[in-house]
């Protein structure tokens, strides 16, 4: 048993953080949350060059050879470097891909990085489930910076292109200037079906969108933890004072306990784990809990200058909010938690 | 990183399992304000273990334990806590801070006497730490203690005392040098209880027990060979094991809880809805809120598993610990409220005349309530949080 990162993994955060870092300072975050399509081309290439998209397949798949595991550490750092565009869309895709032996070709360019994909998560049907896909589904987070959508239905798993007939996107201007909203609209798509386990895939979609909910948590409490220590009122620094400094060992806390959570269901899901249906409804519920929470005591901690537009505090915040919605809601995994226990006695 | 135990961890659980499935009283325990029932009880299981070479789980072999390794000990306290075996209770402060801190700061002398003594169940140790004047401000204390000739005289009081009138043995901080920044002039002492000078009261708690006591003493005299470390060390030998406690002591707590919180779960399936009609878990409310909770324990385990696999790599326990610490005393009493309302009016029931509640729900809800103040309250342990693990200022 063990569950913290050993040496090779930590080397690979490093190399991540350290490159994030160095291309995606919070400056250039906000230049590239302005662009037509937000996801910054550049770092999307280095990103390839390192092999981020396919860290989690196997190395004949064109993969690096990991697992779920080194997945979640890259997503801490997406979060916490707050990377706009369609990352786990096209994680997620390289995932189902990399299991469908006619996809050889469309999995390399995703790997390559000249193929984007979204993550449309349908679990009630409402693309339908027909060899043809019809109906409207809102609020698909970077649809407008996507080639192509990955469908997850209740029994299936859909591929379609943008270009594709029949396909329509809308892009929707939404609360977080980070990961712009998408209405994708189908009129008899014809999609490829792939030869992959949506539930799988959404259990893998639900861990690394709580890794990203914890990198955001943690982002938050360390400019908490910085301001603490700068910030000066009444002659000291306002760490000094019980009020912020017992918030942020809250903020700490709570991180940790997610981050906890979420380590557990991401090895659970490389050691193919019984319960790790229910470590992943746990994960997701804590990690948005904890990047909520923390986004908003983040915000409070700063005073007046937490409630600017210049101040990250807001960019955080909405990508917390963006992460609640992203593959279930808390309430949504409480309830999927519960569900075993409310069946007839 | 990985989930699964290696070959070897697996075969001391079947072992250890076994073991315990044979061997756990599975008699009547006795009532919560029995004390000297309660002391007979577990000194007799831990000789037990004893004889059986289980005691002293991760004590080193040569004072008579095991030396177990450290996913040995997850492992050991995993399957303790899962057969129901019997709570540490009076055997707490011997078993985890006297004794340990003996191993880590005691002669040999002292070693060879004590150790064995508290690993046989011999002896019931308390803790005389804590002052009217010195509670989350330890180091305040002001009990005196002046040498004379071979022995030291003390004078003072100690609270919250807990077991003090069932114990042999004192784990005791006394002020010997108050010239000294307070930090320095504190020496950490043996004492022994029911001697000249020495009155134990025994407090009345809000649970209705009476498990800890004032201790007051009036030249009290000890030899001062009974001094562990040096004199005037006290406060280091005091906090030499703390970290190491706040890293390990929830190996059985987090399956302890789990367990618990199973059965409250299963109460909401048999206990009538708030509203008075349909079962407590067709409650949406109830049934989020029991979610959540069980997401929080999983989140415990996984903490505590975290917080072993980082030990385990650099031999100490890091800082999280009070992270730990803090979650877990607050959650612990997030079930029990939760508990309270699940069982409705019921939960006013099983008391008798004096206030003391029969063994069940409401009694742990109400010893509950310690849990965010003993061992450092939890506004202490947030303020170890902000300043030892995130670096703000003081």
């Amino acid at each position: 048993m063990d569950l913290m990162p050993g040496p090779e993994q930590e080397a690979i955060r490093d190399a991540i953080r350290g490159l994030l870092a160095d291309r995606l300072p919070s400056a250039r975050v906000r230049q590239v949350m302005a662009m037509e399509i937000p996801a910054d081309p550049e770092l999307w290439r280095a990103a390839a060059e390192l092999g981020w998209f396919g860290l989690h397949l196997p190395e004949q798949a064109g993969g690096a050879g990991y697992g779920a595991a080194e997945a979640m550490l890259l997503f801490v750092e997406l979060g916490r470097a707050l990377a706009p565009g369609p990352w786990l869309g096209t994680v997620l895709a390289a995932r189902a891909l990399a299991g469908d032996r006619g996809q050889r070709a469309t999995l390399q360019r995703l790997l390559g990085g000249t193929l984007r994909a979204a993550v449309a998560d349908d679990p009630t049907g409402v693309l339908g489930s027909n060899a043809h896909l019809d109906g409207t589904l809102e609020g698909v987070l970077d649809l407008g910076a996507a080639d192509a959508v990955l469908v997850l239905g209740p029994q299936h798993t859909g591929w379609l292109r943008l270009a594709d007939a029949g396909v329509s996107v809308r892009s929707v201007p939404g609360m977080d200037p980070t990961r712009r909203l998408g209405t994708l609209r189908l009129s008899g798509v014809g999609a490829q079906r792939l030869d992959a386990d949506p539930g799988a895939l959404r259990r893998l979609g639900t861990v690394l969108a709580a890794a990203e909910a914890v990198g955001v948590a943690e982002r938050a409490l360390e400019a908490s933890v910085e301001y603490a220590k700068v910030r000066q009122q009444f002659g000291k620094p306002i760490g000094t004072f019980q009020a912020i400094k017992h918030r942020c060992a809250d903020m700490a806390t709570r991180t940790e306990v997610a981050r906890a959570s979420v380590t557990w269901a991401a090895v659970a899901l490389d050691d193919h784990d019984p319960e790790v249906a229910e470590w992943a409804h746990a994960a997701k519920a804590l990690a948005t809990r904890a990047a909520l929470e923390n986004t908003h005591d983040n915000v409070q901690n700063h005073g007046g200058m937490g409630y600017t537009w210049e101040s990250d505090a807001h960019l955080l915040l909405k990508r917390a909010r963006a992460l609640e919605h992203c593959f279930g809601s808390r309430t949504a995994h409480l309830d999927a938690l519960a569900a075993p226990w409310r069946s007839p006695a | 990183m990985e989930l699964r135990f290696s070959r070897e961890e697996e075969a001391f659980r079947e072992q250890a399992r076994a073991w315990l499935e044979a061997n756990v009283p599975r008699g009547p325990k006795p009532a919560p304000h029995d004390l000297p029932g309660r002391r007979a009880y577990d000194m007799a299981w831990q000789r037990t273990m004893f004889d059986a070479g289980w005691a002293g789980i991760n004590w080193p072999r040569e004072y008579g334990g095991r030396g177990a390794s450290l996913m040995e000990q997850l492992v050991w306290y995993e399957e303790y806590a899962r057969v129901g075996a019997p709570e540490v209770s009076t055997g707490f402060v011997g078993l985890k801070h006297a004794g340990p801190t003996l191993i880590a700061c005691g002669n040999e002398q002292q070693k060879a006497e004590h150790l064995p003594r508290i690993l046989r169940g011999d002896v019931v140790w308390c803790q005389g730490f804590s002052e009217p004047n010195a509670g989350s401000d330890l180091a305040a204390l002001q009990t005196r203690a002046v040498i004379d000739g071979d022995e030291l005289v003390v004078t003072g009081q100690k609270i919250w005392t807990s077991f003090g009138h069932i114990a042999e043995l004192q784990e005791l901080l006394v002020r010997t040098d108050p010239e000294a920044p307070k930090h320095k002039g504190i020496t950490w002492v043996i004492c022994p209880m029911g001697v000249p000078g020495m009155e134990v009261r025994p407090i009345k708690t809000l649970a209705g027990n009476a498990d800890f006591c004032e201790v007051f003493y009036d030249g009290v005299r000890i030899p001062l060979t009974n001094v562990v470390g040096r004199l005037n060390d006290g406060w280091r030998v005091a906090m030499a094991t703390l970290s190491f406690e706040r890293g390990t002591a929830f190996m059985s707590e987090q399956v302890r809880l789990a367990r618990r919180l199973d059965e409250v779960i299963a109460l909401a399936r048999r206990a009538r809805g708030p509203a008075g009609k349909g079962r407590a878990i067709d409650d949406d409310e109830i049934a989020r809120r029991l979610a959540l909770a069980k997401a929080e324990v999983d989140a415990m385990r996984a903490m505590t598993y975290r917080t072993l696999s980082g030990t385990a790599r650099t031999g100490m326990p890091g800082p999280e610990g009070s992270m730990i610490r803090l979650f877990f005393s607050e959650l612990v009493q997030r079930i029990d409220q939760l508990t309270m309302e699940i069982l409705g009016p019921a939960a006013l029931e099983g008391f008798d005349l004096d206030g003391v509640p029969e063994a069940g729900w409401s009694e742990r809800y109400l010893t509950g309530l310690s849990q965010t103040i003993g061992g450092g309250t939890k506004e202490i342990q947030r303020n170890i949080v902000g300043e030892r693990v995130l670096g703000l200022p003081r």
